[in-house]
C-alpha cells in the first residue's frame, strides 16, 4: 500500500512540474500550446538514450534534455509565434501529431512503438536512486524548486513584461517591449523545465513509449492548468494532484466494474469541466472576476 | 484649391522639428487612409490633430509608431528615417503613445501597469531604469500626479472609466519618451476631469515633453493647442496656429459636416 502511494505521489510531482511549466506560457505569456507532451517526450527520450548509451548521471541527462527540448521549441517558436492566438493552438496541435509519429517511427533512437526498456535508475554523484522513496524525494524537491523558480520569474520584471504582452501585445510593443524575444525566452524556459519532468519520468519508470507523449497527454496537462486555475502559482499543482489521483480513486469505487473505469473517468472529466466553467471559470485557485 | 489653405511656415520663430513626416501614404487595398501627408511635429509644443472620424488620424499614429508600414513616403525622427523599424525600437527611441481603446494591461494592477513600462530590458537586470526603490518611488509619484495612488493594487480591469483614462496617461508618463502621441485621451471625461487632464498635459509640456494629440472636443482643442493640423479623408488640409485653423469657415464646415 505504501509503495502504491509513493508511486502515485511521484507521478503527481512529475505531472505537477508539467502543469506548472505549461501554465507559465498559458497563464502568463498567453501562449496556448497543445504540444506540451512533445517536450515531455523529448526530455524522456533524451534521458533514456543517454542512460542506455552512456551514463545514468542526472547531472548530464538534465542539461542535455533541457537544451534539446529548449532548442527544438525555439526553432519552432520563431516562426510559429508570428501567428496569433487561435492559429498558434492549431499549429501546436499539428506539431504534436507530427512529433508523435516521429516518436513511434524513429526506431534507432526512440525504440519505435515498443519504446525503450531497461532504462537504468538515475544517479547523482554515484548515488543511484533505486529506492522509490528516495526517488519521490528527488521528484518532490525538483517540483518545489520549479515552483519557486517559476513564481520568482513571474514576479520579476520579466514576468511583468510577459503579462503585459498577454494583456495587450500592441501596447507592450508601443512601450518598448521586445515581444518576440520575451515570448521566445518564455517558451524556452517552459519547455526546458518540461523536459526535466521527462527525465524524471524515464528514469523512474525505466520504460517509456510514445503512449505517454501523445495529444491525450497534452490535453490532460492543459486540463490540469485550467481546472486548477490558469495564471496562478498553486493552481496547476492542485490541478495535477486532482487529475492524477482521480483515476486512482475511481478504482476504489466498489460498484464500478473494472472494465468500465475508463469511460466513467471520461464522463467525470467532462462533467467536472462543465461544472467548473459554470461555477468557477477561473479554476479552483483562480481569483474571482471583479475582485482585486 | 484646398491645398491653398496650407499656411506658410516662418522658419525664424519655429521651434526645432522633432519628427518629420514627408509625403506619407498608406493604402489598405484600394482605400487611401493616409494620402501624401507632410507634417512637422515641433519640439516642446502641443500639436493637435483634428478632423472627422475616418480622417486618418489614428492611422497616422500607427504609421509613426511602426504598428503599420507606410505604402510610401518617409518618417524621420530627429533626422533619421524610422520607416520599417519595429515598434518596440521606435518606442525606445523616444516616441510613446496611448491608444483610443486604451489597451491597458487589464489583468495587472495599476501599480504593475506603470512599473512594467519603466522596465526596459527583457532580462531581469534593468540596466537603464535605476534601482528597484527608485523605480517604485517614481511609480508612486506618477500615481500621485494622476490621483490613482489609492487604487495602486486594483486590477486595471476593475477601474472606473475616468480612472482608466488616467491610468493610460500614467503609463505614458512612466516612459522617458520625448514625444507623446495621445489618441483621444480626454474623450468621455467629465468637465472636472478635463481640467485635471489639461493641467497634467501643461505640466508635462513644461517638463519638455512634445505632444501630438488627437482630440474632438473643441473646448480642449482651444485650451491646449499650440498648433493644429487638420486632416480629412487621409489628407492634410491645413496646418497652422489655432486661431487661423479654427477661424477658417471652410474647415469648420467640413468638421461639422456641412459639406455642400
Amino acid at each position: 500500500m505504501i509503495a502504491y502511494l509513493v508511486n502515485l505521489a511521484t507521478l503527481v510531482c512529475i505531472n505537477a512540474i508539467l502543469a506548472v511549466t505549461l501554465n507559465f506560457i498559458m497563464g502568463y505569456a498567453g501562449i496556448f500550446s497543445l504540444a506540451h507532451a512533445v517536450f515531455f517526450g523529448v526530455g524522456a527520450y533524451v534521458a533514456a538514450f543517454i542512460a542506455l548509451q552512456w551514463t545514468d548521471s542526472l547531472l548530464l541527462q538534465l542539461p542535455a534534455a533541457m537544451l534539446v527540448a529548449g532548442l527544438i521549441s525555439v526553432a519552432l517558436a520563431l516562426p510559429a509565434l508570428r501567428v496569433r492566438g487561435d492559429y498558434f493552438v492549431a499549429a501546436s496541435l499539428g506539431f504534436q501529431v507530427l512529433a508523435a509519429t516521429v516518436f513511434s517511427e524513429w526506431k534507432s533512437v526512440t525504440g519505435g512503438i515498443g519504446g525503450l526498456v531497461g532504462i537504468p535508475p538515475a544517479s547523482i554523484g554515484g548515488h543511484a536512486f533505486t529506492d522509490p522513496v528516495e526517488f519521490l524525494a528527488l521528484a518532490g524537491v525538483t517540483l518545489v524548486l520549479v515552483v519557486v523558480l517559476t513564481a520568482t520569474i513571474v514576479r520579476s520584471s520579466f514576468g511583468r513584461s510577459l503579462k503585459a504582452i498577454r494583456d495587450s501585445e500592441s501596447a507592450a510593443l508601443a512601450f518598448g517591449k521586445n515581444v518576440a524575444l520575451i515570448k521566445t525566452l518564455s517558451v524556452f524556459y517552459s519547455t526546458a523545465i518540461c523536459a526535466v519532468a521527462g527525465v524524471l519520468y524515464a528514469d523512474y519508470l525505466s520504460f517509456i513509449n510514445v503512449e505517454s507523449f501523445t495529444i491525450d497527454a497534452s490535453t490532460l496537462f492543459m486540463a490540469m492548468v485550467i481546472v486548477g486555475g490558469i495564471g496562478t502559482v498553486w493552481g496547476p499543482v492542485v490541478g495535477a494532484v486532482l487529475l492524477t489521483l482521480l483515476p486512482a480513486a475511481l478504482t476504489y469505487l466498489p460498484f464500478l466494474p473494472r472494465t468500465e473505469i475508463g469511460s466513467v473517468q471520461q464522463m467525470i472529466y467532462g462533467l467536472a469541466m462543465v461544472l467548473l466553467m459554470i461555477f468557477k471559470p477561473d479554476g479552483l485557485m483562480g481569483i474571482k472576476r471583479g475582485e482585486a | 484649391m484646398l491645398q491653398a489653405l496650407k499656411l506658410p511656415v516662418q522658419p525664424m520663430t519655429e521651434p526645432m522639428t522633432l519628427l518629420e513626416i514627408a509625403n506619407l501614404t498608406k493604402s489598405f487595398g484600394g482605400v487611401k487612409a493616409v494620402e501624401d501627408v507632410s507634417l512637422h511635429l515641433r519640439e516642446g509644443i502641443i500639436t493637435t490633430l483634428v478632423g472627422p472620424n475616418g480622417a486618418g488620424k489614428t492611422t497616422l499614429f500607427n504609421l509613426i509608431t511602426g504598428h503599420l508600414r507606410p505604402t510610401g513616403g518617409d518618417i524621420r525622427w530627429q533626422g533619421q528615417s524610422i520607416v520599417g523599424t519595429s515598434p518596440w525600437k521606435i518606442a525606445r527611441l523616444g516616441v510613446a503613445r496611448t491608444f483610443q481603446d486604451l489597451r491597458l494591461f487589464s489583468h495587472m494592477t495599476v501599480f504593475e501597469n506603470v512599473l512594467t513600462v519603466m522596465e526596459k530590458s527583457a532580462w531581469f537586470w534593468q540596466s537603464e531604469a535605476g534601482s528597484v526603490s527608485e523605480r517604485h518611488r517614481r511609480v508612486h509619484e506618477i500615481l500621485d500626479a494622476t490621483r490613482l495612488l489609492h487604487k495602486a493594487d486594483v486590477r486595471a480591469n476593475d477601474l472606473a472609466y475616468a480612472e482608466r483614462k488616467f491610468l493610460s496617461m500614467a503609463r505614458i508618463m512612466a516612459t522617458n519618451a520625448k514625444m507623446w502621441l495621445l489618441d483621444e485621451p480626454a474623450s468621455g471625461l467629465d468637465p472636472r476631469s478635463y481640467d485635471r487632464f489639461v493641467a497634467l498635459l501643461r505640466s508635462e509640456v513644461r517638463r519638455g515633453i512634445t505632444i501630438c494629440i488627437i482630440e474632438h472636443n473643441l473646448e480642449i482643442v482651444v485650451s491646449i493647442s499650440d498648433r493644429i493640423s487638420f486632416l480629412d479623408q487621409g489628407r492634410l488640409l491645413a496646418d497652422g496656429e489655432p486661431e487661423e485653423i479654427l477661424g477658417n469657415p471652410e474647415l469648420s464646415s467640413i468638421y461639422f459636416g456641412e459639406r455642400s
